[in-house]
């Protein structure tokens, strides 16, 4: 580790080196045609090598920062950089190494697929733009790969377009994030025009332009400029809500559910372990600028996502759904934590959560694979994604098994598991937290309390509905190799060795270390009972859990009892929107195109009407009279003509005639008139 | 003596028999005839004035050369009318109109 000493320039030579290897798979394939699966896991592979280097030489070492010119607009100069700090490092290892498994993943996952190598192109764009936005230095390199990400997400869950309901997820997902996206940009506007700069170091930094600006006397002050206070909470709400859009938190997380209609690979590392996060990454970025109003608001959002995404997992019957519900409760905890100020918990849960949530994901994805080949195998025909028509896996499928109930234990937050780790840091800090304060603040770490309890609940119920039971299918095995062993590198990441060397204790974790604690009073007490009674509970809700689905196969809540329909139709917010925002938005797009039609149209047409009346008559005018006059004068020419012509009869004795008449009437015009 | 209006009275009906023939005949040669009517009226003309003329015998002479000149006329008329003739193989004005255009 120590002759690891490369310069600066070095770094970011390979950092460049690194974002780029992912869009060379995207061009290449697009470019070739070619399926180019293994150019692509070969390019992430580079990528992932790559960034494990520079970890190792950033991580609890000196920032490194690097920037040039990008443009100037007038006098004012916006640079581009590169930003490798302990966060951007952490989480670029992180989404190299997952991506990279899930690549391997993929190659079995996806074969046969007629649009492979599209697949293969977005995910290396999406690489790309993960990883861009983790190394970027600047806000507006940071929007600009957001939107990338964003797109790319689009454009995956969308990837089998011929369903209507993938097209619809992924439009939903893409409108939603919109909304958090003008969330995002209004807060880089509100900073710029305060610091005029956008450069993280700058703005962020020890002692950078935020942490000098001050408030007083109703005014937010920086040392270029000022404006009334309110603005500073209003930079940190609109930049949070970017993060509540992207990382699916109350109330813009319908997106999320949706958004499983993708490949499970694609929900595994888009929607489980990395986008997802590029919400709770930003909000660690631009920490500083979150006042205390700002904090309490994240927390408060945190906290009810957590609650109410755990409540919605519980009675879910489609495996994926049943995670991605998961995913956003555990998205819940991890903002709630941001909003406590557990800055280095929240990125400790964000770093085992990837781990553990996409091996569940990649799980479900092996037995959803495996059921959907022997019910093509079978001519079967049954929804090969719900619990209710599983179980009894465990004998046929042993590694997915296995690995799958690492993962559960972890999400459950088992001792021996790195979700142990980081859960129990988090209950712990936000118990610690609330020492400080009276009132509603008190409540925030035993909601955080019971979502886990219900977390323990709906993944146990998955796991048993699932593996345990009466086998429902004969002859179905364990997915080819690649997807086995990259359930096993999973399930080792899922594990609490690869995070501290002590299973009980997370303050001995590399990971916290290398960020700023908390900066809450340590209370002793509180690091022995608290993890001690939650995991007694836990064990005792997974034993009744194990009692009511494998002993008696029962249910909790009959399908008929309000809470039930009220948990199974996820807080009916999906009709709740329909009714409050997409009905009026469509009756009011169907009243302008009434309007546009009648009224604007209809102005239209009489103006078109009228002038084709007066053209008609112009028309006529040139017709009748102006080409009249000519025609009649060539007419007369005509007749004239005909008429000489009638005297030119060739006979001698006509001509001698035309001479006599006109000899006399000469005669009879010179003397007799 | 004769009045000179009866010299004039005469030239003229007898120009008019000529003009008559030369428009409506179908023959050529009728035609011909009626030209050689409104020479000898104009030649009449001339005797008869010559006859109050105070240079006597001018009359006759102008009516000499005129005879001459028409027995002339005459000859090459003919001689057009024989070579109309051989082109068309008629003498009939109405039936030759290639001067049409």
């Amino acid at each position: 580790m120590e002759t690891l000493n490369f310069s600066d320039s070095t770094l970011c030579i390979m950092s460049i080196l690194m974002i780029v290897m992912p869009l060379l798979s995207f061009s290449a394939v697009l470019i070739r045609r070619t399926s180019g699966g293994n150019f692509a896991v070969f390019n992430i592979s580079i990528s992932f090598i790559i960034s494990i280097l520079i970890f190792l030489t950033v991580w609890n070492k000196n920032i490194v920062h690097e920037q040039l010119t990008w443009f100037s607009v007038g006098e004012r100069q916006f640079t581009a950089g590169i930003l490798l700090n302990n966060l951007s490092v952490l989480m670029m290892v992180l989404v190299s190494g997952i991506s990279t498994l899930v690549h391997i993943y993929s190659l079995s996952y996806m074969k046969g697929d007629a649009n492979i190598n599209k697949y293969w192109a977005y995910l290396g764009l999406f690489c790309f733009s993960m990883l861009g936005l983790v190394i970027s230095d600047s806000l507006l390199l940071i929007y600009l790969f957001w939107e990338l990400v964003g797109f790319s997400s689009y454009l995956l869950i969308g990837f089998w377009f011929t369903k209507p309901a993938a097209s619809q997820a992924a439009k939903k997902a893409f409108i939603m994030n919109r909304i958090g996206d003008i969330g995002f940009l209004c807060g880089i506007m509100i900073i710029y025009s305060q610091f005029q700069t956008l450069d993280i170091v700058k703005l962020f930094g020890e002692g950078g332009l935020v942490s000098s600006a001050r408030i007083d006397d109703g005014l937010w002050i920086s040392t270029t400029s000022q404006m009334p206070a309110i603005w500073l909470s209003i930079a940190g709400l609109a930049l949070f809500t970017g993060a509540i859009a992207k990382s699916a938190q109350f109330p813009l997380h319908t997106w999320l559910p949706d958004a499983m209609e993708g490949p499970t690979s694609v929900s595994s590392l888009i929607h489980a372990a990395t986008m997802v996060a590029a919400g709770v990454f930003l909000l660690g970025r631009v920490y500083p600028i979150l006042d205390h109003f700002t904090l309490n608001v994240i927390t408060a959002i945190g906290i009810i996502t957590a609650f109410m995404a755990a409540t919605i997992a519980l009675t879910q019957n489609d495996i994926k759904r049943i995670l991605a519900y998961s995913t956003i409760s555990q998205l819940g905890f991890m903002i709630a934590a941001m909003g406590i100020g557990a800055y280095g918990e929240s990125m400790f849960h964000l770093a085992t959560h990837a781990f553990f949530k996409c091996l569940l994901f990649l799980a479900a994805g092996a037995v959803i694979h495996q059921l959907h080949h022997f019910k093509e195998q079978h001519q079967l025909d049954f929804d090969h994604q719900d619990i209710r028509r599983m179980g009894g896996l465990r004998k046929q499928m042993p590694v997915a098994f296995i690995t799958m109930c690492i993962a559960a234990v972890s999400l459950a937050g088992l001792p021996f598991s790195s979700g142990y780790l980081s859960k129990d840091a988090l209950l712990i800090t936000s118990f610690e937290w609330a020492e400080g304060f009276h009132g509603v603040k008190k409540a925030v770490p035993y909601v955080l309390v019971l979502s886990s309890w219900m977390t323990v609940f709906y993944i146990s119920r998955l796991i048993f509905k699932v593996f345990l039971g009466k086998s429902r299918f004969e002859g179905i095995h364990d997915p080819p190799s690649p997807m086995n062993r990259t359930l096993m590198v999973l399930a080792f990441c899922s594990i609490f060795i690869l995070f501290s060397f002590n299973p009980f204790s997370y303050e001995n974790s590399w990971l916290v270390q290398g960020f700023q604690d908390a900066g809450v009073l340590r209370l002793d007490p509180l690091h022995i009972v608290v993890p001690l009674a939650v995991n007694l509970v836990s064990v005792a809700i997974i034993y009744c859990a194990y009692i009511i689905y494998v002993r008696k196969d029962a249910k909790v809540f009959s399908d008929e009892s309000f809470f039930y329909r009220f948990s199974n139709r996820a807080w009916y917010l999906n009709e709740a929107y329909t009714f409050l925002f997409t009905r009026p938005a469509e009756s009011v797009s169907h009243f302008s195109y009434q309007f546009d039609k009648r009224v604007v149209d209809g102005i239209i047409n009489f103006l078109g009407s009228v002038i084709r009346i007066l053209s008609s008559i112009s028309d006529w005018v040139d017709r009748r009279i102006v080409d009249g006059a000519i025609n009649s004068v060539a007419e007369l020419a005509k007749s004239i003509g005909n008429l000489s012509r009638k005297f030119q009869t060739g006979h001698l004795q006509h001509y001698l005639i035309t001479m006599l008449t006109v000899v006399i009437a000469f005669f009879i015009l010179n003397y007799f008139l | 003596m004769i009045p000179l209006s009866h010299f004039m009275l005469i030239s003229a009906g007898l120009f008019c028999i000529g003009l008559y023939a030369v428009l409506t005949k179908r023959n050529a040669i009728q035609i011909l005839i009626g030209i050689e009517f409104m020479i000898n009226a104009a030649i009449l003309n001339f005797v008869a004035f010559g006859k109050f003329d105070k240079f006597e015998g001018g009359g006759q002479m102008f009516a000499l050369f005129a005879i001459v000149l028409a027995a002339a006329g005459v000859a090459v008329a003919l001689a057009i009318i024989l070579n109309v003739y051989k082109h068309f193989k008629t003498i009939d004005p109405a039936k030759i109109d290639t001067l049409k255009d």
